[in-house]
């Protein structure tokens, strides 16, 4: 490997001596990501400013054996951009450029580097909505967001971000540039490497571009609020609004400690003296709207709901689901070592993970509190501690591992929407076995030859 | 006299805002030194109570109590941060960023970077202490008290701007400041400008608080730099006493590495000023509130929106009503939460239109404009150009920096706006038979 003072003026070479840094203090800031626990040192912090400074970066770490980690806004929760073994840290919000939006072919082509938040914005300035909605969407990237599969708000009736992603630019490990699928919806031809480089977590290698689907942006949006004795029995209401023939565009819930910490910060007037909320919302033709949020209301009322009301008006509506994406860090200022977890289970089985994690929680003598995405099955336990914890910190290991478990013993899986990075590694032969693990290495060594992408991580 | 030449351009450019930068007005247990009495004592400005504030020491794990610990473990590095943050939006660099600043601030704190680190240096300097990133930071980050205490760690001795130590000897000296007073004697109003004469039997009782005496306070900088500011105050709010021998509040030595004695001078302040303390900068106003109590300290918007005010007239332009927009105060809107009552105060009098990112830092950042003027002007210059595209007559500010800042800005780029102080725009309005009709050309005002 080269020395880092060759390392840093070999790299100034490829993308100009302003984009690297090698300088200790950011070494230290890109040596995290929003994953507490995992922190390691980067060799070199590099900003390309194109996909061919990116390939050029590539060509030349596969050459000297150099370990690159790429990276959006790092604000992942499962250390997929930590660099663990050192090397380059690429940062890609140099690339931030909406390309295009076409009303219409229904699509919008940016690089990756743009913030989820901007390309959905530019989307609904055309009259269009870019459905995926993950809780970061401020802040994280469209690129992040392809590499990890992210999840949201809007899942139950609008998927993920693998189901909007048309085609991508990529750039391989050995620097070559691919275009993967392209502007169609339907385009089978070949493998579906578009698919396989969505949720590669940044092993297999570097997206540059996208190509994502857009939906006419719906007519309407409404929102309320149920609130319910325990999260078991809003567990069971969501239970029976998929049953009732609803799927609404959100649904989620928090538990007691979850509508305290967000209140603290929102202050949306939440009713505290609830053991859960569920947050409801759909979006369409305007009486579906009302029709179908109605039907909720009954149908949580019918499930012991305590109170349920709608928004008055998009402000509130927005400020509701606002607070809702805000769940995890507001839940930190009970015990700033927050861990989130992201399990998930068939939606019939909701009510049972629920109680189940309550009940691993307290055998471990653990603060867990759970929100999520009630109609996907899609929960959040998260583990509140003091950070001096360490004991406790092992027990929270302890308490996952259990969780993880039990999520798989009941046909669920890992991760539902954040990604398996370093963090959730250890888990994963247990939920797709020594066969798959072993096809996936393959699969990694016919991208990444050398290695050299994200090593410790998906295909390691 | 014209009265837009007085002041306006008489004085150097080169005159501070203390009141802009970092303060914490949240929660107990923050802003503190590390240092002692002893940097009281060098200052040389009259005797202070102590700080109320204990002296961080070291941790029991060997860290050096740079920091506050539980403010600092509040971050989760969730990122929230980012996209409010002016320089991360300047650099797209993690280290320009709250939360990278803070894993920088973890690092300095465990000895993991060493405290003459080039990009620690760099970086506590380069942020702006606008404290956008607390509003918008669902963990609750008192990002500005940490700033403080970086920046206390970080400019102490020798390693402090000089300009800002300049500043800071400057508005610490009541003999300076006195100075300062004769040569803006005039901005006090009255008969011989004589500061301190109680003002003439109160008008109404303000709504505030009816038993507490309202005191103005000047600030050291607006007095000298706007003097109109305070005179303007005076003729809304008759019923407003101006002590003599006011002193400065301190916000500019807690956000340049002494919060020590920028918390002592804002209660030194705090005893000269009986009752509820009203100032017309929205960066003492933080400041003063994070020392003395939120209870104790008005901004004049809120207290004029709390008193009920009712404007005499309109403020017009060429026969018509005026187009104005505001710039907030970074520390006002952020630090105390107050962005509706100057609001409503500029649409009781004029046509109200809102600035994109009107929330957004100016650049002006207290001495942030004098130590950094490439990145302030870099902050700044989107601003302008929003502005432009609002065709309006007035740019409402709340703070003297801001002022400053929007007002040379806005020549700079010959714009028929102008740039004025809240305070002087309601004046406008209240002063019927003095038309505000005539704009000043470019280069004017």
């Amino acid at each position: 490997m080269a020395t880092d003072t060759g390392l840093a003026r070999d790299l100034a070479a490829l993308v100009g001596p302003g984009h690297v840094r090698t300088d200790a203090g950011a070494l230290t800031a890109y040596g995290r990501d929003a994953t507490p626990l995992f922190h390691a040192l980067p060799q070199a912090v590099v900003l390309p400013g194109s996909t061919e400074e990116v390939a050029a970066v590539l060509r030349y770490a596969t050459e000297h054996r150099v370990p690159v980690v790429p990276r959006g806004a790092g604000s992942n929760l499962c250390a997929a951009t930590v660099p663990l073994t050192g090397g380059i840290v690429l940062v890609l919000t140099r690339l931030n450029k909406i390309l295009e939006v076409s009303s219409e072919e229904l699509l919008a082509r940016v690089q990756t580097g743009v913030s989820t938040a901007a390309l959905a914005d530019a989307a609904a300035a055309r009259g269009l909505l870019y459905a995926p909605d993950p809780g970061s969407r401020t802040v994280s990237t469209v690129g992040g967001n392809v590499a990890t599969c992210a999840g949201g708000l809007r899942g139950l009736k609008y998927g993920v971000t693998r189901n909007y992603v048309l085609g991508l630019e990529a750039v391989l490990p050995t620097g070559e540039i691919i275009r993967t699928g392209g502007r169609l919806w339907k385009d089978v031809a070949g493998y579906d490497l578009t698919r396989l480089l969505t949720g590669s977590e940044g092993t297999l290698a570097v997206i540059t571009e996208a190509i994502v689907a857009l939906l006419p942006a719906p007519e309407e949006s409404g929102t309320g609020v149920a609130y319910f004795d325990s999260l078991a029995d809003a567990s069971r209401a969501v239970a029976d609004v998929i049953s009732a023939g609803i799927v609404p565009a959100t649904l989620e819930f928090l538990d007691r400690k979850c509508i305290a910490a967000v209140e603290e910060f929102a202050g949306l007037g939440l009713r505290q003296d609830a053991g859960a909320l569920l947050l409801f919302g759909d979006d369409g033709a305007p009486p579906t709207v009302a029709a179908n949020l109605a039907r909720i209301q009954e149908v949580c009322a019918d499930a012991g709901a305590l109170e349920t009301t709608l928004a008055e008006d998009v402000a509130r509506a927005d400020a509701l689901l606002a607070a809702r994406r805000c769940s995890l860090p507001a839940l930190s200022r009970l015990g700033s070592l927050t861990i989130l977890e992201d399990a998930t289970v068939p939606r019939h089985r909701q009510a049972e993970m629920v109680d189940r994690i309550d009940e691993i929680a307290a055998r471990h003598d653990l603060l867990i509190a759970t929100f999520g995405h009630a109609g996907d099955g899609n929960l959040h336990p998260t583990c509140v501690l003091d950070p001096e914890d360490t004991e406790g910190a092992d027990r929270a290991h302890r308490a996952f591992a259990e969780i993880f478990a039990a999520a798989i013993a009941m046909d669920g899986t890992i991760t539902g929407e954040h990604g398996v990075g370093a963090a959730k590694l250890p888990y994963l032969a247990d939920k797709i076995g020594a066969d798959q693990m072993a096809l996936l290495r393959r699969v990694k060594t016919a991208f990444d030859p050398a290695g050299i992408l994200n090593p410790g991580k998906l295909g390691s | 006299m014209n009265d837009r030449t007085n002041g306006e351009h008489a004085v150097p450019p080169e005159q501070p805002d203390p009141g802009h930068g970092a303060a914490g007005p949240r929660g107990p247990g923050c802003g503190s030194g590390t240092r002692g009495a002893g940097a009281d004592a060098a200052s040389g400005h009259d005797p202070v109570p102590p700080a109320a504030v204990a002296p961080r020491s070291p941790g029991p794990d060997g860290s050096p109590g740079i920091f506050d610990k539980n403010l600092l473990d509040r971050c989760i590095s969730c990122g929230f941060c980012l996209p409010a943050c002016p320089t991360y939006a300047l650099t797209g660099e993690e280290t320009s960023s709250p939360r990278g600043r803070i894993t920088l601030m973890r690092a300095l704190e465990t000895g993991q970077l060493p405290p003459d680190d080039p990009t620690l240096a760099e970086e506590s300097s380069f942020c702006l202490g606008c404290r956008a990133c607390e509003t918008v930071c669902p963990a609750g980050v008192e990002y500005g008290s940490l700033l403080e205490q970086w920046r206390d760690h970080q400019w102490s001795g020798r390693d402090r701007p000089w300009i800002a130590r300049l500043l800071m000897l400057l508005v610490s000296r009541p003999a300076l400041l006195r100075l300062q007073g004769l040569v803006r004697r005039h901005a006090r109003g009255g008969p011989g400008g004589r500061a301190g004469r109680p003002a003439a039997e109160p008008a109404a009782e303000p709504a505030a608080a009816p038993d507490q005496p309202v005191s103005l306070m000047l600030g050291c900088v607006e007095r000298g730099l706007y003097p109109k500011v305070s005179r303007a105050v005076r003729e809304l709010c008759p019923e407003v006493a101006v002590p003599s021998g006011q002193g400065c509040c301190g916000a500019l030595h807690a956000h340049n590495g002494d919060s020590v004695t920028g918390a002592a001078m804002a209660r030194a302040l705090g005893e000269k000023l009986p009752g509820t303390v009203l100032t017309t900068a929205g960066g003492c106003a933080a400041h003063l509130a994070h020392h003395l109590g939120r209870d104790r300290v008005r901004e004049l918007s809120e207290y004029l929106g709390e008193a009920g005010y009712a404007p005499a007239g309109q403020v017009t332009v060429d026969g018509r009503r005026a187009r104005a927009t505001l710039q907030d105060s970074c520390h006002l809107r952020n630090g105390l939460g107050v962005s509706r009552p100057p609001r409503e105060l500029i649409a009781a009098v004029a046509d109200y239109v809102e600035l994109p990112g009107a929330d957004r830092c100016c650049g002006a950042a207290g001495t942030y404009a004098m130590l950094r003027p490439e990145d302030s002007r870099a902050v700044l210059d989107p601003k302008l150009d929003d502005i432009g595209r609002l065709d309006v007559d007035y740019v409402v500010t709340v703070n003297p920096g801001c002022l400053r800042q929007v007002q040379q800005g806005l020549r700079r780029r010959r714009s028929r706006a102008r740039a004025i102080h809240l305070a002087e725009f309601l004046a406008l309005a209240g002063r019927p038979g003095r038309p505000s009709d005539g704009l000043p050309g470019p280069g004017e005002g």
